[in-house]
């Protein structure tokens, strides 16, 4: 077997709670995103546009929509006979099985798979950021510096900095010192929670991370530190460019609505560093003799007789004479009656809504609607 | 009872124009998404046929790189799969015989060497969501060695092709080639006993130059064909204005109900995985069907849009279909148009086609 350059290990264990009603059932990044995507294809999409073909899923907070959704990789050209796609769920081994304990222990479980390709090189990605990214460049970097790891940061306003994992780095890019959520910001290049790690190095460091008590195996508290302590190479990679965290609801709505009102931010649109999904086989849209769409983002097989006006409407969606939607974001096959008024809301999955049904403040705070049946 | 399916894509027509040039009929692009062979594969895969037969035209190009092969139907496997049979040669193209002799002698392996109980054959042009599981239950509780498919029509005179005179038992007494007001129209289809075919292709072999439904016209007396009425609705597409109407039937809430949205019975095609739809605060689409990865900031009315097209402000596309990547410019109008892909129309230029005669622009044409 060829050896392989990188291969990317992709972390979506987590449940996501700040996402409410949307993680009671599917892990994160299998929630819906900009209609027809789930966040997941984004790292996924970046993965494969940038020449990676392997990739390990590490999957724990249920995974059942999400197992389904990535199936063999196809819809992202990574159904390769030497690579490819494999979902990573805890196991058992002769001394029992564990759940993975942190993010660093969820790798540490999976030494035996990375063996399998026997990299050079390691990128560890979150399944949860909206962002495009060609990690070719970032691994050029890498190798040129020739780190043990290299970080991908990205400048955030100083007033902010204290939120994030925040790098400090000296003029050639080395990490000096890692802070996470400091009070008193040094630097304002925080973490994107993208590493890229020299194999040989990361296996080590998760050998010894596992024997400490201590340590609670995460990559941002446990494992830049220990390397730091050690006198490691560590290099930042800075990106510019469009890049968020989905974590609240209020920011897994701001960045969907930038599909729309800042096109340029992430363009899904544009063929370059094209964002795929496992597509589906609905016919294209209908929009019925009175529809009235405006400024909005409207996915095959949805059926439209009513008014839309600046929302994103899944794949599937049905909207019923009468009925106006605003600034709301309905995800995939949500059956929407008639004469329903509808404001800044997320609607769930496959949620029924009766007719005459109102939902959502037009003067308050977005709303998550969670339940599969929604009425008056 | 293991059926497996023959499909015949080597047949075009010359009342198409520039849209047929380099294409076959299988493969004219239809509904935003589709290509017209993608519901015969579809009815079959929803069948659960796993092995399929695809005669192919000599400018089967567009078809090859659309079916591929045959994944989204589930035909990309190790048992059975995706047959592609180049098809015979006149000419460059062959008109209206669907079922050649000469094509299925060509696929003769396909039927000596399966183990099927039946095959079902069918055309690759028309648009309908059939179910051949009873088809297939009632051919196999016929003992019939064929049972020919037929749809009932109000007027007979508006089809091509043959029509059936059935009896009270429902068996096929006489095959015409016209006929008026109400007819029971050949639908294109219909199945075979695998072994019955072996033995058909050896006592007519030598008449390879004609279609088979006109030998067992010529042979009725000693023929014993069963029937089967498919109820549903029948897209049938012989020129550029039924293209138009065939198109624009997906507009209908009960066609687009009964062909596309029927969860049990999906029509797949080959994915393209583009963007959803972009409706800008101008845009104002009425009674239409867009599909993926389109931009529409002007009027679109009565129209079929298919993927990634663009609709410039103040554009106007009304009883219209743009296929893929068109580009409509601003203060553009069209009406009565079919646009095949990557079309041009630069800004402020108004076509307008007959209502039964709709302008038809060329592959890559700026108008």
């Amino acid at each position: 077997m060829k050896k392989k350059k990188c291969i990317a290990m992709l972390l979506a264990g987590g449940q996501g709670s700040r996402l409410y009603d949307l993680t009671t059932s599917i892990a994160k990044p299998a929630v819906s995103f900009g209609g027809k995507y789930r966040i997941i294809d984004f790292g996924l999409s970046n993965c494969v546009n940038s020449g990676i073909d392997t990739v390990g899923i590490l999957v724990q907070y249920k995974p059942l929509v999400l197992n389904r959704y990535v199936g063999t990789g196809e819809s992202w050209d990574m159904a390769v006979p030497d690579g490819g796609v494999h979902i990573l769920p805890p196991y058992a081994g002769t001394t029992g099985g564990q759940w993975y304990e942190g993010t660093a222990d969820a790798i540490y479980h999976n030494i035996d798979f990375i063996d399998m390709y026997d990299p050079e090189n390691v990128l560890i990605l979150s399944g949860d950021h909206i962002y495009k990214m060609n990690y070719n460049i970032m691994l050029d970097e890498h190798l040129n510096n020739e780190s043990d790891l290299t970080v991908s940061v990205i400048e955030v306003p100083w007033e902010e900095a204290s939120r994030f994992g925040i790098m400090t780095a000296d003029e050639n890019g080395n990490i000096v010192k890692f802070s996470e959520k400091p009070a008193e910001p040094d630097s304002n290049l925080a973490s994107m929670g993208i590493y890229i790690f020299k194999w040989e190095t990361l296996r080590k460091a998760l050998l010894e991370d596992h024997e400490n008590k201590e340590s609670s195996h995460d990559f941002g508290k446990d494992l830049i530190p220990k390397l730091l302590g050690e006198g490691k190479k560590l290099t930042v990679y800075r990106f510019s460019g469009y890049w968020r965290d989905v974590g609240t609801v209020q920011s897994y709505y701001d960045s969907q609505m930038d599909l729309m009102d800042n096109v340029e931010n992430i363009n899904v649109f544009s063929g370059d560093m094209k964002v795929f999904s496992n597509s589906n086989v609905y016919p294209p849209q209908y929009l019925g003799r009175e529809a009235n769409i405006r400024n909005s983002l409207i996915c095959n097989g949805c059926t439209v007789y009513g008014t839309v006006k600046h929302s994103i409407l899944g794949s599937g969606a049905v909207v019923g004479y009468g009925t106006v939607i605003e600034d709301s974001i309905v995800l995939p096959n949500v059956i929407i009656g008639r004469n329903c008024r509808i404001n800044k809301a997320i609607i769930n999955e496959g949620a029924v809504v009766d007719d005459n049904t109102v939902i959502g403040d037009p003067e308050g705070k977005v709303e998550v609607f969670g339940k599969t049946h929604l009425s008056i | 009872m293991k059926t497996i399916g023959l499909i015949s894509a080597n047949y075009g027509s010359d009342a198409f124009g520039a849209l047929l040039e380099n294409r076959t009929l299988a493969s004219l692009p239809y509904g935003g998404r589709y290509r017209l062979i993608d519901f015969a594969l579809s009815n079959m895969a929803n069948a659960g046929i796993t092995t399929v037969g695809v005669i192919a035209p000599v400018n089967s190009g567009s078809l090859i790189d659309h079916i591929g092969v045959g994944n989204p139907w589930s035909l990309g496997r190790k048992k059975g799969g995706l047959f592609i049979m180049p098809g015979s040669v006149y000419g460059m193209q062959r008109w209206g015989s669907r079922f050649l002799m000469r094509d299925l002698l060509k696929c003769d392996k396909l039927f000596l060497k399966d183990d099927a109980e039946y095959v079902i054959m069918s055309g690759s042009s028309d648009v309908c969501n059939m179910d051949y599981e009873p088809l297939i239950k009632a051919h196999a509780a016929s003992g019939k060695p064929i049972t020919m498919v037929y749809k009932k029509v109000p007027r007979g005179e508006e089809f091509q092709g043959y029509f059936l005179e059935i009896n009270e038992y429902g068996e096929v007494t006489w095959i015409n080639k016209e006929s008026y007001g109400w007819s029971n129209y050949f639908a294109d289809t219909f199945i075979i006993s695998r072994k019955y075919m072996i033995d058909f292709m050896g006592w007519y072999g030598s008449l390879e130059y004609m279609d088979m439904i006109e030998i067992i016209s010529n042979n009725m007396q000693t023929m014993d064909i069963g029937t089967y009425e498919f109820k549903g609705y029948l897209g049938k597409i012989k020129n550029p204005w039924e293209f138009l109407k065939v198109n624009q039937a997906m507009t209908d809430y009960d066609i687009r109900n009964e062909v596309f949205c029927n969860p049990e019975r999906l029509i797949y095609t080959k994915a393209q995985d583009e963007a959803p739809v972009f409706h800008y605060p101008e845009a104002d689409v009425r009674n239409s069907v867009i599909s993926a990865g389109c931009r529409i900031e002007g009027r679109v009315e009565n129209s079929v849009i298919f993927r990634s097209c663009h609709i410039a402000k103040g554009a106007v596309v009304r009883n219209s279909v743009i296929m893929m990547h068109g580009t409509i410019g601003e203060g553009a109008v069209l009406d009565n148009v079919i646009a095949d892909k990557y079309v041009t129309i630069n800004p402020g230029v108004k076509i307008y086609g007959g209502e039964r005669e709709p302008v038809i622009i060329g592959k890559d044409a700026t108008i």
